[in-house]
């Protein structure tokens, strides 16, 4: 009893604040003094081993590593950006090139590196673009085609001359300018519009492209559509004619239907095919109409209606396809795949 | 007195019981290391011993010597924020 008394006495009086501050103090004493001491120990017994001096080097290792805290500087005492303005000398051009930019322009120099080799396939292609452009009409067709190598155009207005005289439409479609190729300098890149330019491709990678692609081509852009080969904007004659004009005659489908029949040339198929190819202004986005089988009244529109448009080469050469001289390699006229025949 | 003093043990002996005492000496230590006061006290350590002489040196100097130095050393910081602890525990046991 008396105990719990004291117990309950103790817990009541010791409320005293002062009181309290004072063992807090004390307490926090005790601890400080323990710290002390378990350091004292640790010393004592590192001398007693012998391991006290150890870590110590001599005063001039010190003065070596001591901490550098000037501004500018780091702890070591490096600058940060001593080389930025350093010029090094380039062993392969010999030319005196900024640090920060050297390693960029030895990339280029050697001709190393993934992006040198980019460029300089880019630069073949865009130079062989313009020397065949300009050359006779001997080489490949697809390429070579003077009429839609429009990348020529933009280099060299004075071209004009170059190109087939005969065809009775070239005079318009050259001075007829699209603005969008007007302004992109590299035919070759794959630019702001969905398309691809036929004129830089080989004919095997069209071949390659258009048994997954839809390939029409398009009037205002002159590119080929790359929208699948169910594409909604084209329909699957427009996709004939089109791979029948840049494959050759003995082009095959993707469909591959029934063949495509090596028959003789006829006007008629021609301008049927012709008119195909050639849509009228507005009708671009619904090509149904213009593909649709009144072969007649299209090719009479196409016929009065001077419009300069650019048109495929067959539509140029109605008259006279076969003594056209682009397309001397290839047989006289393009050959109309089966499907025609019904129009006939 | 007597009052006292047994309060004080009693309240050492909560602080031992509950584990607070632990705690707080290992908080202390690792403060004290944070703020380098064991490097310095060392190297007032390394100044006696080779005044005293490595061989002859002897625990109870090192404390002696040590001690009040140690005890001044410690940043007010460290000294705050223990007593607050303190207090707290006292606080809730007391």
């Amino acid at each position: 009893m008396s105990l719990q008394m004291k117990m309950e006495d103790m817990s009541l009086s010791g409320l005293d604040n002062s009181k309290l501050e004072a063992i807090a103090h004390e307490i926090y004493t005790e601890l400080v003094e323990d710290a002390c001491l378990g350091l004292c120990f640790e010393v004592h017994r590192a001398v007693k081993c012998g391991y006290f001096f150890l870590d110590d080097t001599d005063p001039d290792s010190m003065k070596d590593f001591e901490i550098v805290d000037q501004p500018g500087v780091d702890i070591f005492g490096q600058v940060y950006n001593q080389w930025k303005n350093k010029e090094c000398v380039c062993p392969n051009c010999s030319r005196s090139i900024a640090a920060s930019r050297f390693a960029p322009h030895l990339e280029k120099c050697l001709g190393m590196g993934r992006n040198s080799s980019r460029i300089a396939n880019r630069r073949i292609a865009s130079s062989n673009n313009l020397n065949k452009s300009e050359s006779d009409q001997e080489d490949n067709d697809d390429i070579n085609d003077n009429d839609w190598s429009y990348g020529s155009e933009k280099k060299a207005k004075k071209r004009k001359s170059d190109k087939n005289p005969n065809s009775p439409r070239r005079s318009k479609s050259l001075k007829h300018k699209n603005g969008e190729i007007g302004g992109n300098p590299d035919p070759f890149k794959y630019s702001n519009s969905a398309g691809i330019n036929y004129e830089t491709l080989g004919p095997e990678e069209l071949r390659t492209l258009l048994t997954t692609q839809c390939g029409v081509i398009s009037e205002h852009t002159k590119k080929m559509c790359t929208r699948s080969l169910r594409c909604p904007q084209h329909t699957d004659e427009q996709r004939r004619a089109v791979r029948v004009y840049l494959l050759g005659p003995s082009a095959s489908l993707p469909e591959a239907e029934g063949g495509v029949e090596n028959d003789s040339f006829e006007v008629a198929e021609s301008q049927a095919l012709m008119s195909r190819l050639q849509w009228d202004g507005s009708s671009d986005i619904s090509p149904s109409d213009s593909a649709s089988s009144k072969a007649s009244t299209n090719n009479s529109e196409s016929r009065k209606t001077k419009k300069k448009k650019p048109h495929l080469g067959l539509v140029s050469g109605a008259p006279g396809l076969g003594s056209s001289k682009k397309k001397k390699p290839k047989p006289p006229a393009p050959h109309t795949p089966s499907i025609y025949d019904d129009i006939n | 007195m007597n009052k006292d003093a047994q309060m004080r043990a009693t309240i050492n002996q909560k602080l031992i019981e509950t584990g607070e005492r632990e705690r707080l000496k290992e908080l202390l230590r690792a403060k004290l290391i944070e703020c380098g006061w064991k490097d310095q006290l060392k190297a007032h350590c390394k100044d006696v011993i080779k005044e005293k002489g490595l061989e002859h040196v002897t625990v109870d100097d090192l404390v002696a010597e040590i001690t009040p130095k140690g005890r001044a050393l410690v940043p007010d910081s460290v000294k705050k924020e223990l007593l607050q602890r303190i207090r707290t525990f006292l606080a809730q046991h007391a």
